[in-house]
Protein backbone atom coordinates (compact mmCIF):
# COMPACT_ATOMS: atom_id res chain seq x y z
CA UNK A 1 0.00 0.00 0.00
CA UNK A 2 1.13 3.58 -0.66
CA UNK A 3 3.30 5.42 1.81
CA UNK A 4 0.06 7.88 3.34
CA UNK A 5 -2.45 5.28 2.93
CA UNK A 6 -3.10 3.68 6.25
CA UNK A 7 -3.10 7.25 7.68
CA UNK A 8 -6.17 8.08 5.34
CA UNK A 9 -7.66 4.97 6.18
CA UNK A 10 -7.12 5.55 10.57
CA UNK A 11 -8.31 9.51 9.57
CA UNK A 12 -11.46 7.70 8.22
CA UNK A 13 -11.80 5.20 10.95
CA UNK A 14 -11.68 8.79 13.38
CA UNK A 15 -14.18 10.36 11.04
CA UNK A 16 -16.60 8.15 11.24
CA UNK A 17 -16.71 7.07 14.82
CA UNK A 18 -16.67 10.81 14.97
CA UNK A 19 -20.06 10.87 13.03
CA UNK A 20 -21.60 7.78 14.72
CA UNK A 21 -21.06 9.50 18.08
CA UNK A 22 -22.55 13.15 16.93
CA UNK A 23 -25.82 11.08 15.62
CA UNK A 24 -26.11 9.31 18.95
CA UNK A 25 -25.90 12.81 20.65
CA UNK A 26 -27.93 14.15 17.96
CA UNK A 27 -30.76 11.76 17.95
CA UNK A 28 -30.62 11.57 21.90
CA UNK A 29 -30.99 15.47 22.04
CA UNK A 30 -33.76 15.07 19.14
CA UNK A 31 -35.77 12.67 21.01
CA UNK A 32 -35.82 15.23 24.23
CA UNK A 33 -36.31 18.04 22.47
CA UNK A 34 -39.52 16.39 20.70
CA UNK A 35 -40.65 14.70 23.94
CA UNK A 36 -40.64 18.34 25.34
CA UNK A 37 -42.58 19.56 22.58
CA UNK A 38 -40.14 22.22 21.82
CA UNK A 39 -39.69 20.54 18.02
CA UNK A 40 -41.71 18.16 16.28
CA UNK A 41 -40.81 14.57 15.95
CA UNK A 42 -40.48 14.26 12.47
CA UNK A 43 -38.13 17.65 12.14
CA UNK A 44 -36.07 16.49 14.51
CA UNK A 45 -35.49 13.20 12.79
CA UNK A 46 -34.92 14.84 9.62
CA UNK A 47 -32.28 17.57 10.97
CA UNK A 48 -30.29 14.24 12.63
CA UNK A 49 -30.54 12.07 8.96
CA UNK A 50 -29.51 15.14 6.83
CA UNK A 51 -26.30 16.43 9.11
CA UNK A 52 -25.39 12.64 8.85
CA UNK A 53 -26.21 12.42 5.44
CA UNK A 54 -24.05 15.40 4.74
CA UNK A 55 -20.98 14.66 6.79
CA UNK A 56 -21.01 11.33 5.72
CA UNK A 57 -20.99 12.38 2.03
CA UNK A 58 -18.51 14.90 2.40
CA UNK A 59 -16.03 12.56 4.47
CA UNK A 60 -16.40 9.94 1.37
CA UNK A 61 -15.88 12.40 -0.84
CA UNK A 62 -12.75 13.60 1.25
CA UNK A 63 -12.05 9.80 1.42
CA UNK A 64 -11.54 9.55 -2.15
CA UNK A 65 -9.60 12.46 -2.94
CA UNK A 66 -6.96 12.28 -0.60
CA UNK A 67 -6.47 8.47 -1.34
CA UNK A 68 -7.01 9.26 -5.23
CA UNK A 69 -3.80 12.19 -4.65
CA UNK A 70 -1.69 9.70 -2.75
CA UNK A 71 -2.30 6.63 -5.41
CA UNK A 72 0.89 6.11 -8.25
CA UNK A 73 0.15 7.04 -11.56
CA UNK A 74 -0.56 3.78 -13.02
CA UNK A 75 -3.66 3.16 -9.85
CA UNK A 76 -4.82 6.64 -10.76
CA UNK A 77 -5.34 5.72 -14.69
CA UNK A 78 -7.11 2.41 -13.76
CA UNK A 79 -9.69 4.70 -11.13
CA UNK A 80 -9.73 7.39 -14.56
CA UNK A 81 -10.19 4.15 -16.93
CA UNK A 82 -13.02 2.39 -14.46
CA UNK A 83 -14.92 5.63 -13.77
CA UNK A 84 -15.07 6.69 -17.44
CA UNK A 85 -15.69 3.48 -18.97
CA UNK A 86 -17.37 1.30 -16.24
CA UNK A 87 -19.12 4.00 -14.92
CA UNK A 88 -20.50 5.19 -18.71
CA UNK A 89 -21.53 0.95 -19.24
CA UNK A 90 -23.32 1.39 -15.94
CA UNK A 91 -25.46 4.75 -16.82
CA UNK A 92 -26.22 3.39 -20.15
CA UNK A 93 -27.33 -0.33 -18.96
CA UNK A 94 -29.36 2.09 -16.68
CA UNK A 95 -30.32 4.43 -19.24
CA UNK A 96 -32.69 1.64 -21.31
CA UNK A 97 -34.56 1.16 -17.57
CA UNK A 98 -35.40 4.61 -17.71
CA UNK A 99 -36.31 4.68 -21.21
CA UNK A 100 -38.20 1.73 -20.31
CA UNK A 101 -40.16 3.33 -17.31
CA UNK A 102 -41.39 5.75 -19.70
CA UNK A 103 -43.75 2.75 -21.99
CA UNK A 104 -47.43 2.54 -20.87
CA UNK A 105 -46.59 -1.10 -20.38
CA UNK A 106 -44.19 0.08 -17.21
CA UNK A 107 -46.81 2.15 -15.63
CA UNK A 108 -48.68 -1.51 -15.12
CA UNK A 109 -45.81 -2.90 -13.26
CA UNK A 110 -45.80 -3.89 -9.61
CA UNK A 111 -42.18 -3.39 -8.39
CA UNK A 112 -41.14 -4.47 -5.19
CA UNK A 113 -40.88 -2.05 -2.60
CA UNK A 114 -36.76 -2.67 -1.60
CA UNK A 115 -36.55 1.00 0.72
CA UNK A 116 -37.58 -0.15 4.10
CA UNK A 117 -40.73 -1.90 2.69
CA UNK A 118 -42.03 1.76 1.63
CA UNK A 119 -43.78 2.19 -1.64
CA UNK A 120 -43.97 5.94 -1.84
CA UNK A 121 -42.63 8.24 -4.36
CA UNK A 122 -39.78 9.19 -2.20
CA UNK A 123 -38.59 5.28 -1.93
CA UNK A 124 -39.05 4.29 -5.07
CA UNK A 125 -36.58 7.36 -6.33
CA UNK A 126 -34.11 6.37 -3.98
CA UNK A 127 -34.38 2.90 -5.54
CA UNK A 128 -33.62 4.03 -9.01
CA UNK A 129 -30.95 6.02 -7.59
CA UNK A 130 -29.35 3.06 -5.75
CA UNK A 131 -29.73 0.62 -8.60
CA UNK A 132 -28.44 2.89 -10.83
CA UNK A 133 -25.38 3.59 -8.14
CA UNK A 134 -25.16 0.06 -8.54
CA UNK A 135 -24.93 -0.44 -11.91
CA UNK A 136 -22.41 1.91 -11.96
CA UNK A 137 -20.73 0.43 -9.47
CA UNK A 138 -20.62 -2.93 -10.91
CA UNK A 139 -19.06 -1.50 -14.35
CA UNK A 140 -16.52 0.18 -12.37
CA UNK A 141 -14.97 -3.16 -10.80
CA UNK A 142 -15.23 -4.86 -14.03
CA UNK A 143 -12.98 -2.15 -15.78
CA UNK A 144 -10.97 -1.65 -12.59
CA UNK A 145 -9.88 -5.25 -12.86
CA UNK A 146 -9.94 -5.74 -16.64
CA UNK A 147 -7.85 -2.48 -16.65
CA UNK A 148 -4.78 -4.76 -14.28
CA UNK A 149 -5.87 -7.46 -15.52
CA UNK A 150 -4.73 -6.54 -19.54
CA UNK A 151 -1.15 -5.08 -17.68
CA UNK A 152 0.08 -8.32 -15.78
CA UNK B 1 6.55 1.78 -27.13
CA UNK B 2 9.07 -0.22 -25.63
CA UNK B 3 11.45 -0.31 -22.89
CA UNK B 4 15.10 -1.76 -21.36
CA UNK B 5 13.56 -1.69 -17.90
CA UNK B 6 13.54 -5.16 -17.06
CA UNK B 7 17.00 -5.71 -18.77
CA UNK B 8 18.41 -2.41 -16.72
CA UNK B 9 17.03 -4.20 -13.37
CA UNK B 10 17.86 -7.25 -13.98
CA UNK B 11 21.52 -5.92 -14.45
CA UNK B 12 20.96 -4.33 -11.25
CA UNK B 13 20.09 -7.42 -9.48
CA UNK B 14 16.97 -5.32 -7.88
CA UNK B 15 13.79 -6.88 -7.44
CA UNK B 16 10.28 -5.24 -8.98
CA UNK B 17 9.66 -4.19 -5.17
CA UNK B 18 12.47 -2.59 -4.60
CA UNK B 19 12.60 -0.36 -7.79
CA UNK B 20 8.69 0.38 -6.78
CA UNK B 21 10.07 1.57 -3.37
CA UNK B 22 12.76 3.95 -5.49
CA UNK B 23 10.22 5.00 -8.13
CA UNK B 24 7.81 5.76 -5.28
CA UNK B 25 4.81 3.79 -7.58
CA UNK B 26 3.36 0.34 -6.50
CA UNK B 27 5.19 -3.34 -7.56
CA UNK B 28 2.14 -3.62 -9.98
CA UNK B 29 2.63 -0.63 -11.69
CA UNK B 30 6.95 -1.67 -12.19
CA UNK B 31 4.98 -4.88 -14.06
CA UNK B 32 2.74 -3.20 -15.83
CA UNK B 33 5.73 -0.78 -17.29
CA UNK B 34 8.17 -3.58 -18.07
CA UNK B 35 5.82 -5.96 -20.14
CA UNK B 36 5.27 -2.86 -21.72
CA UNK B 37 1.40 -2.16 -21.63
CA UNK B 38 1.11 0.86 -19.73
CA UNK B 39 3.74 4.10 -20.88
CA UNK B 40 4.51 6.25 -18.00
CA UNK B 41 3.98 9.82 -17.43
CA UNK B 42 6.77 12.11 -18.23
CA UNK B 43 7.56 12.88 -14.63
CA UNK B 44 7.68 9.03 -13.78
CA UNK B 45 9.94 8.77 -17.20
CA UNK B 46 12.33 11.44 -15.94
CA UNK B 47 12.42 9.59 -12.55
CA UNK B 48 13.71 5.95 -14.10
CA UNK B 49 15.99 7.71 -16.74
CA UNK B 50 17.76 9.31 -13.02
CA UNK B 51 17.68 5.98 -11.04
CA UNK B 52 19.24 4.41 -13.87
CA UNK B 53 21.43 7.03 -14.74
CA UNK B 54 20.77 6.74 -18.50
CA UNK B 55 18.67 9.23 -21.44
CA UNK B 56 15.44 8.39 -21.49
CA UNK B 57 15.34 7.59 -25.03
CA UNK B 58 18.00 4.43 -24.30
CA UNK B 59 15.76 3.28 -21.84
CA UNK B 60 12.32 3.99 -24.14
CA UNK B 61 12.09 3.71 -27.49
CA UNK B 62 8.99 4.17 -29.85
CA UNK B 63 7.05 0.48 -31.42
Amino acid sequence: MAKGLWKILALSLAGILAIMVLVVIGAAAAVLASERGLVQKDAALLAVVATMAVLMMALSLWLGVAWMVRIDEAAREAHKAAWFYGGSGGLAVGGVFIILASTPSAARLTLPAWFDGRTDPAAYAATGAVGLMALMLIGYGVVWGWWWLARR
Amino acid sequence: MNNRLKVLRAERDWSQAHLAELLGVSRQTVNALETGRYDPSLPLAFKIARIFEQPIESIFSED
